[in-house]
């Protein structure tokens, strides 16, 4: 644990000083205002357009930061050669790894409440000005959504270590991820449609309907995570589904951690 | 000298910039195009598996759009004017937006207070509510509306009965809806009865303009209930049926003749039940 906080350091400070960073956030903090113009167009449900914007920004500009600070965090060092320094000093490999894995929880960590404050900021200024207009809210309900919503991301970017681990350059990996959330968040619906396409009125091979089986246990399930339509209208989620998901959060990062600091011990660098 | 030039070729790009935008779109103009109205609706499956995770944002702004869409063709009485293609689509597009989520509340409120009065979709409407009603099992208002449906443009009292009991015994709803329920389940005076439904739904409702159209509808049916109460009268007291709307004045049963807040005039048909020649306005829009 000793070792890993320095690189964990490192990787955040890192993460704070890039640019896009910055970009991210002004984009997160406008959609935001936007959100107060928008949702003053709902006739009835302001609180659930409100909660859907602040909620999905936060979605939004997390992927984002996911995508192309936290994926080039990783290819930074192998670009610029800056790991046989790092790897020289008393580090293996592994603890490389998960230190940085843990340096860009801290950042997601960071970035996210960061935002959240902002997004819980435009909700309340909604409520203060149609309180007739909540009528099912819950506070509670918005900051569990807000940390599923982390959570899924941190998850994402797990995923990234594991192909940014498999993979020589970064672009790879920003593909195979983008690949992987959208994967992630629809295969749930697409695993019920095939198991059932006499629904639909669609006809599916049984080669497709067990390789979409595979992939629902191959890769991450993202839209486990989504809970922005219970946390608009306030309905209940009950806590055994909470744990459930935080230990399905759990399981699924450190096996894929593992793995990729496994084939990040066998790699060799150019 | 170069400094010159420079400055007149910049001149010149810019001013072939502007005419040549002018002509290109000009001529965009003329490409066959597909109709913004017959755009399709993507079916509710395959927009939930591409919205992913901003399902209920896709939600939104379909309704929004719906709503601009709604508000466009909106005329300056209120009443909102559309093709038999563009109803479709604003139908279709609500029931996507109400798929996406189903707890989104405003969907099922424009749609009905649209389709209904403006758009005779009366099915239609009522699958909205009934997809409404069953997600949103805690909020009163939706069955009150398909049991408002089916009262005043489908003419089923028992469902209408139905209906305003279920309404009656969620939670929040008004003491009043169980007298509605009464009044159905009894077969009492139609007017009375559709003014009692449109004070209730005034009530419930905080948009100006919608409240200020439920208003003028219930002046018009309270003239109405005022002359058709004082045809009762005259039937007592001469044993026959006034024939014109002026013999109600001349047995001074009423001293005036209420004015119809849709403009028309208000007159007895053969079968001796008053009606206005501003029926159009009153009923919904027969297409």
């Amino acid at each position: 644990m000793i070792v890993l906080w320095p690189i964990a350091a490192i990787t955040f400070k890192e993460g704070i000083r890039d640019r896009a960073l910055y970009g991210i956030t002004l984009f997160a903090l406008s959609l935001l205002g936007f959100s107060l113009l928008l949702s003053n167009m709902a006739p009835r449900d302001v609180g659930k357009v409100a909660v859907d914007m602040a909620l999905s920004t936060i979605s939004f500009a997390g992927l984002l930061l996911v995508l192309f600070v936290g994926i080039n965090l990783m290819a930074k060092d192998l670009d610029k050669r800056t790991i046989y320094s790092v790897l020289s000093r008393p580090v293996s490999r592994s603890e490389y790894v998960v230190g940085k894995f843990f340096g860009l929880c801290l950042l997601i960590v960071a970035v996210v409440v960061f935002l959240s404050i902002f997004a819980l900021l435009s909700i309340l200024m909604l409520k203060l000005s149609y309180p007739n207009y909540f009528e099912k809210f819950a506070w509670s309900l918005v900051i569990l959504a807000i940390t599923f919503e982390g959570a899924m991301l941190i998850l994402l970017s797990a995923i990234s270590f594991f192909f940014a681990s498999l993979t020589s350059t970064s672009f790879v990996t920003l593909v195979l991820t983008v690949i992987s959330y959208l994967i992630g968040n629809s295969i749930r619906d697409v695993k019920a449609l095939v198991e059932s396409p006499a629904a639909a009125g669609i006809q599916i091979s049984p080669v497709m309907v067990k390789t979409v089986q595979a992939a629902y246990y191959l890769f991450p399930n993202l839209s486990l995570f989504d809970v922005k339509i219970q946390a608009a209208h306030g309905l209940p989620i009950p806590l055994n589904y909470i744990l459930l998901l935080l230990l399905y959060f759990v399981v699924y990062s450190s096996l894929v951690i593992t793995l990729a600091a496994l084939i990040f011990r066998r790699k060799e660098f150019p | 000298m170069r400094r010159l030039l420079t400055a007149v070729i910049f001149m010149l790009l810019c001013i072939a910039h502007v005419v040549i935008l002018e002509k290109a779109s000009e001529s965009r103009n003329t490409l066959p195009v597909v109709n913004d109205t017959e755009e399709m609706v993507l079916p509710s499956s395959v927009l939930k598996i591409s919205s992913g995770e901003f399902d209920s944002l896709v939600s939104d702004y379909l309704f929004l759009k719906m709503l601009v869409f709604a508000g466009e063709k909106t005329d300056e009485r209120g009443s909102v004017i559309m093709t038999d293609q563009e109803w479709r689509l604003f139908y279709q597009t609500l029931e996507a937006s109400s798929d996406l989520d189903p707890y989104f509340v405003d969907p099922y409120f424009i749609g009905n207070a649209f389709l209904t009065w403006d758009g005779n979709m009366i099915k239609e409407a009522n699958a909205l509510l009934e997809k409404g009603s069953r997600h949103r099992d805690w909020d009163w208002s939706l069955p009150f509306f398909l049991g408002f449906n089916h009262f005043f443009f489908l003419d089923d009292n028992e469902k209408a009965g139905t209906y305003m009991m279920e309404a009656a015994r969620r939670p929040g709803a008004s003491p009043s809806l169980a007298g509605l329920a009464s009044k159905l389940a009894f077969k009492a005076n139609r007017v009375e009865t559709s003014i009692a439904f449109l004070e209730e739904i005034r009530n419930s409702t905080e948009d100006e303009s919608l409240r200020k159209l439920y208003e003028t509808r219930i002046e018009a049916l309270r003239a109405i209930l005022v002359l058709e109460q004082a045809v009762d009268v005259y039937r007592k007291k001469y044993t026959k049926r006034p024939l014109e709307i002026g013999d109600l004045i001349t047995a001074k049963i009423i001293a005036e003749i209420p004015v119809d807040p849709y403009g028309g005039r208000f007159y007895i048909d053969k079968s001796g039940s008053i009606k206005t020649t501003s029926e159009k306005e009153l009923l919904p829009h027969r297409r």
